[in-house]
């Protein structure tokens, strides 16, 4: 056997995995999206365009807009609290490093809707913090709850792949850097930063997907303004039972994820050209 | 060629050659309409012989029968009850359409229709089943099972106001969510239907009405609604708990839950208001491809027994329409607030959602996405 043959045969199990369990159901998605349903809200499979259509209404733009607004706030939130996390386990951790990293990761281990419910609980008008506090502030139903509870749900996302790669940078560059009359800052900014460069970028992706399609922190935080692409899906899904036009909902948001996504990888293929070796 | 003859109804066998036509690149065109997950009437007409038949395969939303009871049912019988949950009724159907076979479902009204016309749902004898006389005759002929033949009556709901009496002063209409002043603590509950149906009563429109224009003035309703709102969410028991809702749009069963939990339950009340009264109930049934029909026919009997009924009642907070200890138990449940009780008064005037069809259903749907990205 070659070792090109060799080597694909390795690659099989992950192929056929995502082809069943990703390719397949995608294309699902797609053929029901041109489908239709029956008086009683039955779905048919069909060759339809009237739910792109629909999509295609301007009515939605708003909610397109909002949903990647707070994904977008979701992100630099993450990136403004997980750097700093990551940065101080990786580079301070020493023998707790592990110990710590799972310290973080732990509470992700629970249901992201328990820990939802968990922040209703902390954080409503006769909740803990109102009590503790003594106060009268309204946190919930409003965008930036929503916008706390993406950041809450997705954080770990964004620790991680930084952690990794600031754990994989050698500490004595920035003894170097610092060596070379870098402030702090000019040292983070030329050394740290262009090292970790990578795990800002996927953290970012990470955090960005789940957080643009995200429908329970709307659906519990928000007040009635917070509506997202993925609680008009979910309605079509579980309550209006019209799958195809949920499915073309779907449709399209996969498209415009796929877009960034694009323009994600063609940006991470050129920083790894140009990072530093 | 039509559309029509490209088109295939989604069943798991058509979804399989569907994705397989799709991967092959040669489109849907090769479904043919068929291999329907329908039974057939002749198999819904089989008499269910009242024995065990082995493990009961329960499915219900979670938190919908007394633990206790389906305990006191394994020891009784000698079986194991197999519980697993959905959230919604889409997602129910959804097991239901993929073929996983269940003993027991507890669909609302509506889909009792939606399965009965499916033909998934397995007649049940009434006079093999003891204390089925104890139901109230308002059922004997539902609108939605005819004779009640394959389906029998759960819990009771009806939709209303909850409002903090120690807050808040009522005036008895739906318009007290919009103007009562909670300061900015009014909740909707995201329910597509409850709230049309509301914005419909407020106008004096038909709970169902289907009419565009008519509907367009509902929407317009609700528009105007939702800035005095705080929001628009099902968690209303964790809303009145947390004290974030002092009016919420919620069912009546829901107030006797946020009471379990409060210290001062007197202050939770519930309204009916005058406009009218969205009324529903839930069902028992036993659909088609069941495995154990007998068993499935022992627990309802079982959870139609007077004691156990009345033990369920004030577990779960929702009434049944079972005359005697159950409804006693109900009534004794909301002494300081009766209004929270649904009665045969309130079934008889009471509306219910029907299955809306075709254009109506659409228009509904639009109207609802309409409201919400507005």
């Amino acid at each position: 056997m070659s070792e090109s043959r060799f080597a694909s045969a390795f690659l099989l199990p992950g192929a056929l995995w995502l082809l069943l369990l990703f390719v397949v159901p995608v294309g699902f998605v797609l053929a029901l999206s041109f489908g239709y349903t029956d008086d009683l809200g039955e779905a048919f499979y069909g060759t339809r365009l009237d739910n792109y259509e629909r999509v295609f209404d301007p009515a939605f733009v708003p909610v397109l807009l909002r949903s990647v607004g707070f994904a977008l706030a979701t992100v630099v939130l993450c990136l403004l609290i997980g750097y700093p996390v990551a940065y101080y386990i990786a580079i301070f951790g020493g023998r707790w490093k592990n110990v710590l990293i799972a310290l973080v990761v732990l509470p992700f281990f629970v249901n992201y809707l328990i820990r939802t419910y968990a922040w209703i609980a902390m954080l409503g008008d006769d909740g803990l913090v109102n009590g503790v506090l003594n106060s009268d502030i309204r946190f919930l139903n409003t965008p930036w709850a929503v916008i706390g509870g993406l950041v809450y749900g997705f954080l770990v996302f964004m620790i991680l792949p930084i952690f990794a790669a600031l754990d994989r940078m050698d500490p004595s560059l920035i003894e170097a850097g610092k060596d070379l009359y870098g402030s702090p800052w000019q040292t983070f900014r030329n050394v740290t930063l262009p090292h970790t460069i990578q795990g800002v970028l996927a953290g970012s992706v990470l955090v960005f997907l789940p957080a643009v399609g995200d429908f329970v922190s709307a659906s519990m935080l928000g007040g009635p303004e917070e509506v997202m692409v993925g609680n008009l899906i979910q309605q079509q899904f579980l309550a209006s039972d019209n799958w195809p036009f949920g499915a073309a909902l779907t449709s399209v948001m996969m498209l415009f994820l796929l877009v960034w996504m694009v323009l994600y990888l063609r940006a991470a293929a050129r920083e790894a050209r140009e990072a530093p070796a | 060629m039509t559309p029509e003859l490209w088109d295939a109804r989604i069943g798991r066998r058509d979804l399989l050659r569907g994705g397989a036509g799709l991967a092959l690149g040669m489109g849907l065109g090769g479904c043919s309409v068929g291999n329907t997950p329908r039974g057939s009437k002749a198999e819904t007409e089989k008499p269910i012989k009242k024995r065990v038949d082995g493990d009961l395969v329960y499915f219900n939303y979670s938190q919908y029968v007394d633990p206790a009871l389906i305990k006191a049912f394994e020891k009784l019988h000698g079986v194991r009850v197999r519980e697993s949950y959905f959230d919604s009724m889409s997602a129910m159907m959804a097991k239901l359409r993929a073929g996983i076979a269940y003993d027991v479902i507890f669909p609302s009204a509506e889909y009792v229709q939606r399965l009965l016309s499916g033909n998934l749902l397995r007649r049940i004898d009434r006079d093999k089943v003891k204390n089925i006389d104890t139901v109230y005759p308002q059922f004997t002929d539902p609108w939605y099972d005819a004779r009640s033949e394959h389906s029998t009556p759960y819990g009771l709901y009806a939709t209303g106001l909850g409002y903090r009496a120690d807050k808040v002063e009522m005036t008895g209409s739906w318009r007290d969510l919009g103007e009562v002043d909670s300061q900015d603590r009014s909740f909707l509950l995201d329910d597509y239907q409850e709230a049309i149906g509301m914005a419909n009563l407020v106008n004096g429109y038909p709970l169902n009405e289907t009419d565009r224009e008519k509907l367009d003035k509902s929407r317009d309703y609700l528009i105007d609604l939702k800035p005095k709102l705080r929001g628009i969410s099902t968690d209303t028991i964790t809303n009145m708990t947390s004290g974030n809702a002092w009016i919420q749009h919620l069912w009546n069963g829901d107030i006797v839950n946020i009471r379990y939990q409060v210290d001062n339950p007197e202050n939770y009340r519930f309204q009916k208001c005058r406009e009218g009264l969205p009324v529903g109930n839930d069902a028992f049934c036993i659909p088609v491809n069941a495995k154990h029909p007998g068993t499935a026919l022992l627990f309802i009997e079982y959870m139609l027994e007077p004691e156990n009924a009345a033990q369920n009642v004030e577990w779960i907070g929702y009434p049944m329409p079972y005359e005697g200890a159950p409804t006693e138990a109900f009534q004794g449940l909301v002494e300081d607030d009766p209004e929270i009780n649904v009665t045969v008064d309130d079934l008889e005037q009471g509306q219910a959602f029907e299955n809306l069809q075709g254009e109506g259903r659409l228009a509904w749907d639009e109207v609802w996405t309409e409201f919400r990205v507005s």
